[in-house]
């Protein structure tokens, strides 16, 4: 029987996607991309009208009037892209994930016809330097805040041959106090915001935390619910986020990598942020990210192969 | 009664004149109490607690009651187990009394919740954070030790509360506590429109997405008579296989991960990512969100795609067949999965199980059979039932279960009716309408009311709720490192119970 078993392992192929491919790929979360040649200011209305988690808002500036798309908040049900004549169509990549909350909204002039605002980045990370980013390991525990287990569903298959997040030095911990990344799923319910709190405390300076979802990054379709706090961010700091209804494992891999390569970049104007002391230990509370305490820094330095 | 005495455990059986009988259970066609469906409440057009109870009593349609009380009610608990929970949800979120019920502990809401505070029965502004007192079961006794699991689990899952009262190894009793990620999720369906309903039904449990859209869409279908396209039907019918083949894979190898047979769970999340896959070729997304909608289907199946796409399928079915049959014939896994967590036929029906879970128990019970729905009364359909009720029997159903659904949508993808996916529904007036289907974990049932385009109440039967009751009863007496197993097997939702 065991001879059978290794047998089948050996004869399945290498169906390990190569990380070129997952980098900013979003295919099959349906996030729409916005065609802005194609944008007037009844189709930018229409969208508004449709959409039903108020991803897209028309604002004004100076008279000018803009339409701006928060990832944050769709959920990639895919009403817009019928009503906006060619304007708005599935996205097959998709660059802000992993990125801190303002780059999750993107803007458009409705009179030019143009985007504006800095046009969000490419995820820079290439293969060749995943090896120096992450040293020999990372350990991220994840934690559910109360999602609807569709986010879950997609961070296990990060495991799957096909995904293989082993390979370049991820793991699930069983612990937060084994983890050095906590991935939140979900809105943060009042029953859970107390379990979120003490799971954020016991992981072990210096962390990163990644929302993940729609749900995770705005509160998604539950943010009015009574029984929810809001986004992972109303309980705990976060340093980067995945949008999605729910993220694909693409999507996934490419807001962990790029999370890791900002965090780990030399200076993060976005990173400085004031954290919640820890209370358990009763340490101070920590400032600054970028300054006066380079924990990131520091702990893949420690972790550069010998 | 105030707080305390709820909370002791004691039973109250004084009855007042004043308390209401609300129903009593009826028979069924052959003669044995009725399994009871789902018990909720609503708001009458006054602003007046009604109270719903639903049996099936064999027949193709299921026997709905909905009582109007003005005061406290008889709990039905003590005739009808299954009952339970749904009066302790009642009573937390209606705030309606109940009289009789042996455990009034709150269920949904935690210590966070103040007392008195009842969301469905008017409107919520902010809720003030409490700090009451939950009293937990405790089992006394020489050498009974209490260990105590979660919220937060060690692994890729969802969060919820298990207290094991144990002696050495063996779990005398565990207490279950769960609703960690109830969202309110029935509330904010309140004043939603009818289609955007289809999302938050979607939100519900988010692995089987697809059998709440469609549960939720026809219950708006009937509720305003109205018939789907047969080519959305048949669509529908591939789309709710697929949910369950992709489910039971993934649940058989999470059988095999949590007993450390490492090769046939990574052998299933690849059969699973394969399916995945193939419908994020075909329709454009993976799990098959935001394509159900009441009327029909939003988009239909890429016609050029259809053939990999139902090859795909085939292939992944006969690989899982293959691999099922190593993993069944493996001595070390027969050793764990035979005799764990035995689910015994009589505390199955009086809990009124439902799903997999129930046909490994001996009860023989499917939705697509017994109440058919859409495409499925012109399918011919098998359903297989064990009456072992432990691991190995849970594994075995959902192992001929992935065969059926596959050839279920070979047979339906070979015919596929011609023609349009949707049709425009007219909502006027007031409507009222339910439907079932029977989704990976079981039947599934949706309740709902409204009127001029808008949902009023939406009541979600879940399978998960119906049948997280039943786990102390199969735990109890195995090894407290056999739990992991057992929950496995039963493989049920904390989103989808908690709401």
């Amino acid at each position: 029987m065991i001879f059978e078993v290794i047998e089948r392992s050996l004869r399945q192929p290498n169906r390990v996607i190569p990380v070129e491919a997952l980098l900013g790929n979003c295919d099959g979360s349906r996030m729409p991309e916005v065609i802005a040649a194609q944008l007037t200011h009844a189709v930018a209305s229409r969208l508004v009208e449709v959409c039903p988690t108020a991803a897209f808002r028309i604002e004004e500036n100076n008279n000018r009037p803009f339409l701006g798309l928060s990832y944050g908040e769709c959920i990639g049900c895919g009403r817009c892209f019928e009503p906006s004549e060619g304007a708005v169509v599935a996205s097959k990549s998709l660059s802000c994930c992993g990125q801190p909350k303002d780059r999750l909204v993107r803007f458009w002039d409705l009179g030019s016809r143009t985007e504006i605002g800095p046009l969000p980045p490419e995820p820079r990370v290439v293969s060749g330097q995943i090896q120096s980013l992450l040293g020999r390991a990372l350990n991220i525990r994840q934690l559910d805040g109360g999602s609807c287990n569709g986010c879950e569903a997609e961070i296990s298959a990060l495991t799957n041959p096909y995904y293989d997040l082993e390979r370049f030095g991820i793991h699930f911990v069983a612990s937060p106090k084994h983890a050095d990344m906590l991935l939140v799923t979900g809105p943060v319910t009042r029953n859970m915001a107390e379990a979120v709190k003490i799971t954020y405390e016991a992981v072990p300076a210096p962390k990163l935390v990644v929302a993940v979802g729609a749900c995770g990054c705005s509160g998604g379709i539950f943010a009015s619910s009574h029984a929810v706090v809001g986004a992972v961010d109303a309980v705990i700091p976060v340093d980067g986020y995945i949008p999605g209804c729910p993220p694909t494992p693409a999507m996934l891999v490419t807001g962990i990598l790029e999370v890791l390569r900002r965090c780990t970049e030399k200076s993060e104007p976005d990173l400085e942020r004031v954290e919640l002391p820890n209370k358990r230990r009763g340490e101070s509370s920590i400032k600054s990210w970028g300054r006066r305490q380079p924990c990131a820094q520091q702990l893949f330095k420690l972790r550069t192969p010998l | 009664m105030n707080y305390e005495e709820k909370n002791s455990g004691t039973l109250h059986m004084g009855e007042s004149t004043s308390t209401q009988i609300a129903v009593t259970q009826p028979l069924g066609r052959d003669g044995t109490p009725a399994r009871l469906v789902t018990l909720f409440g609503s708001l009458g057009p006054g602003g007046e607690k009604h109270v719903g109870y639903v049996f099936d009593v064999g027949e193709a349609t299921y026997q709905e009651t909905i009582v109007a009380v003005n005061g406290p009610i008889r709990s039905i608990t003590l005739e009808v187990p299954a009952a339970a929970w749904y009066e302790r949800e009642l009573h937390d979120q209606y705030g309606v009394e109940i009289v009789g019920h042996p455990d009034l502990r709150p269920l949904v809401f935690h210590e966070n919740w103040p007392d008195g505070v009842y969301p469905m029965a008017g409107a919520v502004e902010s809720v003030p954070w409490s700090n009451r007192q939950y009293r937990f079961l405790e089992v006394q006794g020489e050498g009974i030790a209490e260990v105590a699991v979660g919220p937060v689990h060690a692994g890729i899952i969802e969060p919820g509360h298990f207290r094991f009262s144990v002696v050495g190894d063996t779990v005398l009793h565990l207490e279950l506590r769960h609703f960690y990620t109830h969202k309110g999720t029935e509330k904010l369906f309140e004043g939603s429109l009818v289609d955007a309903g289809t999302m938050i039904a979607e939100s519900v449990s988010g692995d089987n997405c697809f059998a709440h859209a469609v549960a939720y869409s026809q219950a708006v279908e009937k509720a305003c008579q109205s018939d789907v396209p047969s080519r959305a039907s048949a669509i529908r019918l591939i789309g709710l296989e697929l949910e369950r083949l992709v489910s039971h894979i993934s649940d058989v190898g999470g059988l095999c991960t949590d007993v450390g047979f490492s090769v046939a769970a990574a052998s299933a999340a690849r059969i699973k990512e394969s399916l995945l896959q193939a419908s994020s070729e075909c329709c454009g997304t993976r799990y098959w969100r935001g394509i159900a909608v009441p009327g029909g289907l939003r988009c239909d199946l890429d016609s050029k795609r259809v053939l990999s796409f139902s090859q795909a399928i085939s292939l992944a079915a006969h690989e899982f067949s293959d691999l099922a049959r190593v993993i069944l014939e493996t001595p070390s896994i027969q050793n764990r999965f035979e005799t764990a967590g035995i689910l015994r036929r009589d505390t199955a029906r009086e809990l009124a199980i439902v799903g997999p879970v129930a046909r490994a128990s001996g009860i023989d019970l499917d939705v697509r059979r017994d109440h058919p729905y859409g495409h499925y009364d012109r399918a011919q359909l098998e359903v297989p039932v064990t009456h072992y009720g432990d691991v190995m029997a849970r594994a075995r159903i959902r192992i001929a279960e992935a065969a059926i659904s596959a050839r279920l949508i070979q047979q339906t993808v070979d015919v596929l009716p011609p023609g349009p996916v949707l049709v425009p529904l007219e909502i006027l007036g007031e409507f009222q309408g339910s439907s079932a289907v029977e989704s990976p974990r079981g039947e599934l049932y949706y309740w709902l009311e409204g009127h001029d385009g808008r949902v009023t109440r939406c009541h979600i039967k879940s399978p998960s709720f119906q049948n997280w009751p039943a786990m102390p009863f199969a735990v109890a007496d195995n090894i407290i490192a056999d739990f992991p197993l057992i929950n496995k097997s039963f493989n049920l939702s904390y989103s989808g119970c908690d709401r």
